[in-house]
Parts: structure tokens; C-alpha cells; sequence
């Protein structure tokens, strides 16, 4: 059974979003941008939509959202800024090693609180000398009684030291490597858990990005997800799943691309004609239409696996990977459709490409991207 | 008291309408509650919020695919929804009869609206709506107060505005002016598919037929004459006098 139509329900949810990013998010992204000041009041405006966490388990008091909803919404807000929607998706990050692996007790004990307010999640697996490599990290954990002691730096974190709870993975015995990794949940404001806000990014300027220092910090072992050891495990389950909706935002930023390039391609003359009246401008539009269409369906599929409980590593690194890939270009194309103007912040598509940048880099490279990809069809022999 | 709120589903404002020889093709038109409409289910939702204990009917008469827009009405928070389902394209009058007996039938004592529907334009339903109930009415309001059986109103005038009070039961229609329609929120969204929403044909309410008969639809286009009127300005303007007067009948 294939069917590609979305229900009345989705169409709505799909409707919210729009109306949501035209009205609320697209007249301030560029001033968020320039002042690369946190959104607070657009985070704010979200929660009280029913927005924001929306993956939260409904055990919990959640919406328990399904990837496919999540994606379709996805893609509405990042058209409108992929750095306010990298926020939503970030907490999402932070709080997707919770459903996957917490207890009842433990999803209770942290998710339930963050539906209280706009609240959000963190997720802290990259350092300052490992990302890729996540197996080679440092932040060690040790043991004292009921407690883990945390040491170490995470680098590139979003949301860092504004969440309310932070999923950081620490190795307690290097020599074990991945089997080595623990993952547990550090709640703000705990003694010697510091944060340092990350400046100077070229895209994503809205989004919060933090580096996180671990002095001693000590978190009750109740906090660790699943068995210690696991940690390496839950959080490549993690991205498996959170990739798809990078996917998502990355579609979103390529639409823009056509729409803005569309639209001014009609106006600008060259040679007395609109100039999408020219071939090459038209070849232009009509690779960004592939890119987009052709990666909405893959990430739709992706989705669609997740929610049926089907495996779905390989689907959601090729939607993350391609989307991102076709939306980059297209950003590109739109700088090459505006030419001059493009280049300037007065037309809002050089913003496009400095955003889309990371989707092609944060949630694992696009280079591990093709990596589980190229395993999966070599181990396939 | 029950608030019963009249909505259409009404091509989206930015969508382009196609003409063809037997119709208007709304094929891959995207469609969205009638956004004056939209300002009834509004203020009914507030009407609510502000202590009035009441149930919010949406009510609806139209063709299968108007349920989203009945289902974006109960996602923005009312209760419960009527609709009437027919693909017949009903004059205002007829429309009305049959809203009205719905209306009547549920005991409601508020009706609202929209001034003014985006289809037909025509401005009529809700006038049409509280002179088959027998009920007044007050039409293009922007402002309403309830009081125990009376309502203060502030509605548009040809001349400008006037305030009234009139009592209970009665119909207001809607526009821009009388409040900031809210958005639905995603869990009102999930919350609106457990809502009753009851179907109901047109044989359960008389089987009428309508009064009129669409022959032949068209886009209404403006074409210019492109006529540029020469010579020196006095004999230009006694020339365009001429035209405006006989030929174009404007003057």
C-alpha cells in the first residue's frame, strides 16, 4: 500500500507551521541573525502553540508526535530560519535519548517538567578534539557511591547551559572504547557544570551554541540511561532518528531558495526580458524543483520507517546527506539567480547558504553520512 | 446558551482561479476557512473565555472537502460541528432556510457569520440567516459586549459606525476590526479529530432547491481601449467629455 496523500490532521499541522513561520519567524530572522541574539520570545510564542518538545510521550504528558508530523512541520519553520528551527530540533536531540532509553521513571522525572514552560533539552556528545570520532572521547565519568563524576569539555552544543537537561555521553573506561560510554542526564544549574557561549558563527546566528566545561559534577547514578555501556549505542540510535528531520530543515531551506529565486527571476531583466526567460536561469529552477522534491520523498520514506518501527539507519542518512547536499546548491544557485543582490544582506538568500552550511556538517558529517551508507551496501554482499 | 458559528471553506486568498467553459476549475486550489468567518469562531471562543457558559457549535453547509475547514474551527477550540454535506451550489436564501432550521433545531441564541463570504460575495447570508429566524441582526460588527439577554454591538455604516444593543437571540456577521483570530495549537489540532462532528444530507433537512441556476461562470476581466486622446487640452477634455458620455456612458 502506497499513499502519498497527507491527512486533513497533518494539512492543519502543516498549516500552523506556515502561518506560524510567515507571521512569527520570517520578520525577525534577519534581525536575530545580525544580532545573533537568542529568540526568546519566538521559543516562548512556540511553546504556547503546542510546538515546541512535541515528541514528548503522551505517558508523560506529551503529544508524542510521529517523525512524519515532526518533518512536515520541520520544513515549514526552517523556511523561514533554519537557526530558530535548529532550537525545537535540538531540544528534540536532547530528548530523544530519554524516550529511547530512559525508564518510566526517569522520562517522567525529566520530560514532563519541560512541557511546563519553553523549556529545553540539550544533547553533548562532540568535544573539543573528537566529533566523528565520538568513540575517542574524553570527558570521563568515574564513580563514588551513588553518584557519577563528570570531567571534560562538549564542543558545539546547542541549546548548552539554556537546556534544562543535558544527555551527555562520558567514557568510564577508555579501554573499553564504545563499550566503554555512558550516557546520563545532567540537569542545569548543577555545581561545577559551566557553560561558554560559542560566537562568531557564520549561519544559524539565532540558534545558541555553547561549549561545556565538567568540573567534578555529580549527578546521581539514577540519572544514567539504560546500562552503563550502552551510551554509544543510545546515542547513535539517537541520530539515526534526528537525522531525518535535519532533512526536513534542510528542504525547507532549499524551497526558499527556489521560491526567493523564482520570484525575483520574474522581475530582474536582462536583454529586455525577465530573466527567467533564459535557459540557464531555468535549468537553474528546475534542478532546485528536482533536489527538493526528490529529498522530501526520501525523508517523507525515513520518517515513515521510523514511525512504523522498521530499521531505518541507511533511509535517514541518505534523506540528512542528499537534503542537505541539494539544499546547499540550491542556496548557492539562489546567490547565482540574485547575482549581485544576492551577495547582500538587503535580499535574504546569502543567509540561506551561511544556514544551510551546518546541515551538511552537525548531526554527523555528510562524509559519515556516506560512510554508513557505503557499509550498509557493502556489507550487503 | 449555545453559539452556533456559520463557516465556509473558501479558496485561499492567493490562490489563482482558473475559468473554463463550464466552470471555475479549483482543481490544486488550496482551500482555507473563510477567513471573515474566522472572526465569528473567534469571538465565540472569547465570548467563552470571558465566563460565559456556553457550547460552540460550528455549522457548516457545503461540499465534502469542507470538513477542514470545520476541523481547523473545532482545532481553534470549538466543541462540536454540523455539517451538511452537498456538492449543490445553493442561492444565499436557500442556503439560509436551511442554516436556520439547523440552528433553530439546536436552540441556539448567538449566530455568527462571516460579513461577508469569499465564494459568492454576496453578502447576504447572514442577513438572509436571522430573517428566516425571525431574529435581528447586526451585520459588518466590530465590536460586541454580551450582557444577560441583550448584546451591545458596533457595527459599519454606509455613513460610518453605529453602536446598538439588541437583544437575544440574534445573528452578527463578522470582519476584520472585531478581533485577532488565533492560531489553532498543535495539541487542539490532535485534540479536534475526537470532536463530534456530525454529517448530515440534504434530504434530513427538506431536500430544498434553490431558487437560482448557474449557467455559465466567468473571471471578471477589465480590458483596456488603450484610446489616447490628442490635440490641445481644451479640445481633448471636450473629446474624452464625448466619450465618457456616449461611449463608455460613465458621465
Amino acid at each position: 500500500m502506497i499513499d502519498f496523500s497527507l491527512s486533513d490532521e497533518q494539512k492543519q499541522m502543516q498549516d500552523l507551521a506556515r502561518q506560524f513561520t510567515r507571521d512569527v519567524i520570517m520578520p525577525r530572522a534577519a534581525e536575530y541573525d545580525r544580532s545573533e541574539e537568542f529568540p526568546h520570545e519566538i521559543i516562548e510564542h512556540v511553546h504556547e502553540l503546542g510546538l515546541l518538545n512535541t515528541i514528548i510521550p503522551e505517558s508523560c504528558g506529551g503529544l508524542g508526535l510521529g517523525m512524519l508530523e515532526e518533518v512536515i512541520m520541520g520544513e515549514e519553520f526552517s523556511y523561514g530560519c533554519m537557526g530558530i528551527y535548529t532550537i525545537f530540533m535540538a531540544s528534540d536531540l536532547g530528548t530523544t535519548p530519554v524516550i529511547l532509553a530512559g525508564s518510566e521513571e526517569q522520562k517522567k522525572r525529566f520530560l514532563s517538567p519541560l512541557l511546563e514552560g519553553p523549556r529545553l533539552a540539550a544533547f553533548a556528545l562532540s568535544e573539543p578534539d573528537n566529533g566523528s570520532d565520538a568513540a575517542a572521547m574524553k570527558t570521563r565519568a568515574s564513580f563514588d557511591g551513588d553518584e557519577v563524576i563528570l570531567n571534560g569539555n562538549k564542543m558545539w552544543i546547542t541549546n548548552g547551559g539554556l537546556a534544562d537537561f543535558t544527555v551527555v555521553f562520558a567514557s568510564f573506561d577508555p579501554d573499553l572504547k564504545h563499550k566503554g560510554v555512558l550516557a546520563v542526564v545532567v540537569e542545569k544549574d548543577t555545581p561545577g557544570f559551566n557553560y561558554q557561549k560559542i560566537h562568531g558563527k557564520m549561519g544559524q546566528r539565532a540558534s545558541w551554541t555553547a561549549e561545556l566545561i565538567f568540573d567534578n559534577v555529580r549527578v546521581p547514578k539514577a540519572n544514567i540511561l539504560g546500562e552503563v555501556g550502552e551510551g554509544f549505542k543510545i546515542a547513535m540510535k539517537t541520530l539515526d532518528k534526528t537525522r531525518v528531520p535535519v532533512a526536513a530543515g534542510s528542504i525547507g531551506v532549499a524551497r526558499r531558495a527556489l521560491d526567493e529565486s523564482n520570484k525575483y527571476a520574474a522581475e530582474r531583466l536582462a536583454f529586455g526580458k525577465p530573466i527567467n526567460q533564459l535557459q540557464s536561469i531555468q535549468i537553474k529552477l528546475a534542478d532546485m524543483k528536482m533536489g527538493i522534491e526528490t529529498a522530501r520523498w526520501q525523508t517523507y520514506y525515513a520518517a515513515w520507517l521510523v514511525d512504523n518501527g522498521m530499521p531505518h539507519t541507511e533511509a535517514s542518512a541518505i534523506a540528512k546527506c542528499y537534503a542537505s547536499d541539494i539544499a546547499f546548491q540550491a542556496a548557492n544557485e539562489a546567490i547565482q539567480v540574485h547575482g549581485g543582490y544576492g551577495y547582500v544582506n538587503e535580499y535574504p538568500v546569502e543567509k540561506l547558504l551561511r544556514d544551510v552550511k551546518l546541515n551538511q556538517i552537525y548531526e554527523g558529517t555528510n562524509e559519515i553520512q556516506r560512510l554508513v551508507i557505503s557499509r550498509s551496501v557493502i556489507n550487503s554482499l | 446558551m449555545k453559539i452556533i458559528s456559520v463557516i465556509k471553506q473558501v479558496p485561499d486568498a492567493e490562490a489563482r482561479i482558473r475559468a473554463t467553459p463550464t466552470g471555475i476549475d479549483l482543481d490544486g486550489v488550496t482551500f482555507v476557512i473563510d477567513g471573515m468567518d474566522e472572526y465569528g469562531v473567534e469571538q465565540s471562543l472569547r465570548l467563552r473565555e470571558g465566563g460565559l457558559d456556553t457550547e460552540l457549535i460550528s455549522l457548516a453547509l457545503g461540499p465534502k472537502r469542507f470538513e477542514e475547514a470545520i476541523r481547523t474551527s473545532l482545532a481553534m477550540g470549538s466543541d462540536r460541528a454540523i455539517h451538511i454535506e452537498t456538492d449543490e451550489a445553493l442561492d444565499p436564501i436557500t442556503q439560509a432556510k436551511v442554516l436556520a432550521s439547523i440552528i433553530q433545531e439546536e436552540g441556539a441564541e448567538l449566530v455568527f457569520v462571516g460579513g461577508k463570504e469569499a465564494d459568492w460575495d454576496s453578502a447576504a447570508l447572514g442577513p438572509a440567516i436571522a430573517e428566516a429566524l425571525g431574529w435581528p441582526h447586526s451585520d459588518w460588527t466590530t465590536r460586541l459586549e454580551i450582557n444577560d439577554t441583550s448584546l451591545s454591538v458596533t457595527h459599519d455604516s454606509d455613513e460610518g459606525s453605529e453602536t446598538l444593543t439588541l437583544p437575544l437571540p440574534a445573528v452578527i456577521t463578522t470582519q476584520q476590526g472585531l478581533n485577532e483570530p488565533r492560531y489553532p495549537t498543535l495539541p487542539n489540532i490532535m485534540k479536534a479529530k475526537r470532536k463530534e462532528l456530525k454529517k448530515l444530507t440534504l434530504a434530513d433537512v427538506g431536500s430544498p432547491s434553490g431558487k437560482t441556476q448557474v449557467l455559465k461562470q466567468e473571471i471578471q476581466t477589465k480590458s483596456r481601449l488603450n484610446k489616447v486622446v490628442q490635440g490641445d487640452a481644451a479640445d481633448a477634455a471636450k473629446e474624452l467629455a464625448r466619450l465618457l458620455h456616449e461611449e463608455a456612458k460613465a458621465i
